[in-house]
């Protein structure tokens, strides 16, 4: 297997050619409606009317919102590249032994969705050849880009597509892999490193969205397929593996499609729709109250191979299925799963003898309302199985939350790309590379042992500070003064342990000076380390400051003598197992104290002092 | 490979002509593919400019010790467009609307082999371009100059305006001129004097972001014009342009009432004084004033007109020695004063010598919105003294545009007064409405 990845960070710099703030808002102040006309401009050959024809009718709406300028409205042109953010794809260039270009020449990429108010993105490429060295591999980093992110799809209806303004010129730093990457695992640290020296430019936004890898993945005998759009670094690792997986099962498919000479005629859809009209549930129930058409698509040779084999969970009904829901569809139902759906084994026995279809032969159904769309679903259908007996057909994939992937359109071609002539060339000369250099900002590895020596931390817990992108607050809180050790602890292992008070309730981020404040509390003997989990819970669900956590949690009000009478009772109540089994009775001894403390005095403090009253009562009575 | 140590590679390199595909290489090892595209103008000393594989354009500055290799043919580039099929002759009954191009670029095709942008000339190319053009009828493009509009001077309108007294002859029923935006409001006041009797409208119209780009307003703009050309209901000479930042909107202006009020945005043209005449919406022209009926024709152009006029901008620290020399050899000035219609009091003099030798001196307001009122001030009064006309409402381009008509229709400073003063074109507002804002 090969793998590439290409790693899409925003900046938090600005924006890249206005000076408006890189801020996204759920404020829409106005909003506007446009229309692009696709053929802007093709030389020669292109088709301007089907091209025209294509751009038709559609409209995009642009929502503006409180720090929207003319410049996103294409109502004014760019103003000059963001310095600061030039810079920053400079360092991150130096940090991977790329060259910089003598001169940058900022291009217009044609895009064809809608999701630039000017009909292109502004992208330029910044340097080469660059290398990533990790775990004793080197990756090569052929190309490093600066470009401006696109506006945010709102929301999609027939004929209207909405975006918002507050996304469009936030600063992309792109960093492009060569495919020597072979497995998901190997992708996942690739993409974690390159991430944390983004983030060591400490230019890095922070949050969901803020960073996108697309994944491009092939096995030998297959096809480059490319996930477009992942934003869960973490998922990286499944996606890789499932697609490999995938394309190692359709290539067994076709395989065993070449031998059975599979194909697939080349007829019209057949109209069954009359077969499903006693159908009263189920997805074919349309045909039988009116309305919905059903069609069918015969697939000579393809039975039992469109679904999954044992011990698999890909298919390439799903690919099948995937394409009918490229045009509106919700899906097929294929051969291979029936009976099912309502439709019994005598309807698929009408169908198999309508559509002369064999032991060995598949077919597809699908039904919509529209018998034309219902058609253009089939013929995407039997040319997705025409080519499943060629192989594996490359193209786009979208990522989905469960780790799987899906069709999403053909792999683009050659990018359309002329000069932004509003832009003049921004000559890269030696001086500033040389002031970028003597700040180059240290590296991940560098880092972890400068951290791990200073504060005395393991380097494990170090690695997770620094690739959990916890860096800023560990530094913040030890810059107050609290115990580097304790701090990692909290934002390593306490602070993800909160549970989530619901699937959809907001994330648990507590301030700087909430964590502080606890930390102070500890520091001060207020609070036990081992009453943390309980004090961020209790903050979860809505304790509005680190004292009232305490109340809540039950926590205060333990001072040193209640646990000296306490470590006695315990003692006294347990004497005849204190003498019979000595210092071994510290061990249940401890639990039974440790559970009526609940974390309101140090583990540490408890311990020397059971193990002192345990001492003590064994000597005054002798045993 | 070429290159010896003592040869300057940058002297074959800036040489190499766009389209050649070359692979060059440095002194450390570091080499580069791509191929030669056309140089910025803005680009560095020595550098190369190339389209690398990825479509990305690099520069690249080139040592004397590079070294570089040809690679293949000269690139084919871009395959020759296509010729569009011939058009069919004009079925004689069917009503057409013509097309007057003056310079700046309607459609254009961007070769992205080499980053060129190549503007789309030929009738047949530009039609092919917007088809939806001709939805409501024919239409004939007639090239009348190739200029930027900054470039334009008066003479052109007196050309211009022939032009389309010539293109309603030849039985046109309306006549759309695409024109930069720069100085579009001066010839569209202009022709509003020039031309009288007009069978059908005269639209000019233009755009605010370049063609090449998908966002290109001029498409949208062109096909609003046309239709606005195609109604029987106007006779004048209006201006056409989006009327907001949306694309389903388009204010119809009468051509002396209208400005360029922004640098860029497409609504940038906007009526000054009141209201435009109306809009096209939703491929309808709704018209919200009366505007200027068409006449049985012919249409004819009314010159001459007489250049030796100056529009002169008023500001503090405006000596008026240098005032008085700039308007030397003029029969007209238009003042753009301060206000309601002023200028510092130290102008009075030469104000009051021009106007003496016979010069008409005419007064606008530099606020471009508002009357100039001579009488409410005492500097009003004094300049009225001196001689100077006060013209209501006119925007100073409007005024200026008028004078050089006024002054080739009468002798002598009064007549050329009374021509100015006069509404000739529905130039003048007589009430400004209260729901009117700028």
């Amino acid at each position: 297997m090969k793998a590439g990845l290409e790693v899409h960070q925003q900046l938090a710099v600005g924006k890249l050619f206005c000076a408006c703030p890189a801020e996204l808002t759920e404020t829409v102040t106005d909003s506007f409606a446009r229309s692009l006309r696709a053929a802007g401009g093709e030389s020669g050959t292109v088709d301007v009317a089907a091209a025209l024809q294509a751009s038709r009718g559609l409209l995009y709406r642009y929502e503006a919102g409180p720090s929207s300028c003319l410049v996103e409205m294409d109502e004014e042109p760019p103003h000059p590249l963001n310095e600061e953010a030039l810079d920053t794809a400079l360092t991150l260039a130096l940090l991977l032994h790329a060259h910089p270009v003598d001169e940058v020449e900022v291009m217009r990429k044609i895009v064809v969705d809608g999701s630039n108010t000017t009909g292109f993105q502004r992208t330029a490429l910044i340097a080469v050849d660059g290398e990533l060295e990790l775990g004793g591999r080197r990756y090569s980093i052929p190309t490093i880009c600066l470009e401006e992110d696109a506006a945010r799809k709102i929301r999609e209806s027939p004929g209207e597509v909405t975006y918002r303004l507050d996304r469009l010129g936030i600063p992309l730093v792109e960093v492009a892999t060569g495919p020597e990457i072979v497995s998901g695992q190997e992708a996942r640290e690739v993409a974690e490193e390159i991430g944390a020296l983004l983030r060591a430019t400490k230019r890095a936004r922070r949050g969901i969205g803020t960073v996108r890898e697309d994944v491009n993945v092939s096995i030998e005998g297959g096809h480059r397929i490319e996930v477009k759009g992942v934003q869960e670094l973490r998922m990286i690792q499944e996606y890789v593996e499932r697609e490999a997986a995938r394309q190692k099962l359709l290539l067994e498919v076709r395989d065993e499609l070449r031998r059975r000479n599979a194909g697939v005629p080349p007829v019209d859809p057949l109209d069954v729709t009359e077969l499903f009209r006693a159908i009263v549930s189920g997805p074919f129930s349309g045909a039988g109250r009116g309305g919905q058409v059903v069609l069918a698509l015969g697939l000579t040779g393809f039975a039992g191979l469109l679904r999954s084999p044992p011990r698999s969970e890909e298919r390439l009904g799903r690919e099948l299925a995937d394409q009918a829901r490229s045009v509106g569809l919700r899906g097929l139902v294929h051969s291979d799963e029936l009976p099912a759906y309502g439709v019994s084994e005598a309807i698929v026995a009408a169908l198999r003898d309508r559509l002369s279809s064999g032991e060995m032969d598949a077919f597809v159904l699908v039904t919509d309302h529209t018998r034309e769309r219902a058609r253009a679903a089939l013929n995407r259908v039997a040319r997705r199985a025409r080519a499943a007996v060629e192989g594996i057909p490359g193209e786009t994939r979208d990522p989905l939350p469960d780790g799987r992937t899906r069709y999403s359109r053909p792999l683009p071609g050659r990018d359309r790309m002329y000069p932004e002539t509003d832009i003049p060339p921004i000559a890269i000369r030696a001086d500033r590379l040389d002031r970028l250099r003597a700040q180059l900002p240290e590296r991940p590895a560098e880092l972890e042992a400068r951290l791990a020596r200073s504060h005395g931390i393991p380097i494990e817990v170090v690695q997770q500070i620094v690739y959990g992108d916890l860096l800023e607050p560990f530094e913040q809180l030890a810059s107050r003064g609290h115990a580097p050790g304790l701090v990692a602890r909290l934002l390593t292992q306490d602070l993800p342990a909160v549970p989530r008070a619901g699937p959809d309730a907001p994330l648990f981020e507590p301030s700087l000076d909430t964590l502080s404040a606890m930390l102070a509390a500890i520091e001060a003997g207020r609070l036990a380390k081992e009453g943390v989990p309980s004090i961020l819970a209790a903050l979860a669900s809505g304790a509005s400051t680190v004292e009232v956590a305490i109340e809540r949690a039950g926590l205060s009000g333990f001072s040193r003598d209640d646990l000296v009478s306490l470590i006695r009772r315990v003692v006294q109540a347990n004497s005849a197992m204190v003498r019979t089994r000595g210092d071994a009775a510290f061990s249940p001894l401890m639990g039974d104290v440790m559970r009526e403390v609940r974390g309101r005095r140090d583990g540490q403090e408890i311990s020397e002092t059971l193990r002192a009253e345990i001492a003590r009562v064994r000597a005054e009575s002798g045993s | 490979m070429n290159g010896q140590a003592d040869h300057d590679a940058w002297v074959e390199l800036s040489d190499l002509p766009t389209g050649q595909r070359v692979e060059l290489s440095n002194s450390q090892g570091q080499h580069w593919t791509g191929t030669v595209v056309p140089r910025h103008d803005f680009s560095g000393d020595r550098v190369l400019q190339l389209k690398l594989e990825s479509g990305y354009n690099i520069g690249v500055h080139i040592e004397p010790t590079f070294r570089f290799r040809l690679l293949g043919p000269v690139g084919a580039g871009a395959a020759p467009p296509t010729r569009p099929a011939a058009r069919a002759a004009t079925d004689g009954g069917d009503p057409w609307i013509a097309l007057l191009t003056t310079g700046g670029t309607i459609a254009s095709r961007v070769d992205y082999e080499t980053g060129g942008v190549r503007p789309v000339k030929e009738e047949r190319e530009i039609l092919d371009f917007f088809p939806e053009l001709e939805s409501s009828g024919r239409v004939r493009i007639v090239p009348v100059f190739d200029r930027l509009s900054e470039d334009l001077v008066p003479d052109d309108w007196r050309v211009l305006a022939e032009k389309v007294v010539a293109t309603f002859a030849a039985g046109a029923r309306g006549v759309v001129v695409a024109h930069g935006t720069d100085t579009l409001g001066f010839t569209a006041a202009a022709l509003s004097f020039l031309l009288v009797d007009l069978p059908g409208p005269v639209v000019l119209v233009g755009a605010q972001r370049s063609p090449d780009r998908p966002s290109s307003d001029g498409s949208s703009n062109l096909r609003a014009a046309v239709e606005v050309a195609h109604d029987s209901r106007i006779g004048e000479v209006v201006v056409v342009m989006h009327g907001g930042p949306s694309d389903d909107r388009f204010a119809i202006h009468r051509g002396t009432w209208v400005r360029k009020m922004h640098s860029s945005r497409r609504d940038a043209f906007r009526s000054r004084n009141g209201a435009p005449l109306g809009v096209v919406e939703g491929g309808k022209v709704l018209l919200h004033l009366p505007v200027r009926p068409p006449s049985k024709g012919p249409a004819r152009m009314d010159g001459p007109i007489d250049t030796h006029a100056a529009l002169l901008w008023f500001y503090p620290g405006l000596a008026p020695e240098r005032a008085s020399r700039f308007v030397e050899g003029c029969r007209g000035v238009v003042l753009a004063g301060t206000g309601l219609g002023h200028v510092g009091a130290d102008h009075l003099p030469w104000i009051r010598a021009a106007t003496e030798r016979g010069v008409v001196v005419a007064m606008t307001t530099q606020c471009l919105e508002g009357n100039v009122e001579p009488y409410v001030y005492s500097t009003g009064r004094e300049l009225l003294r001196a001689g100077v006309l006060y013209l209501g409402d006119l925007l100073p381009e409007t005024a200026y545009a008028k004078m050089l008509w006024a002054l080739g229709h009468a002798p002598d400073a009064a007549g050329v007064g009374r021509l100015l003063t006069q509404d000739r074109a529905g130039e003048y507002h007589d009430r400004h409405d209260s729901r009117d804002t700028a």
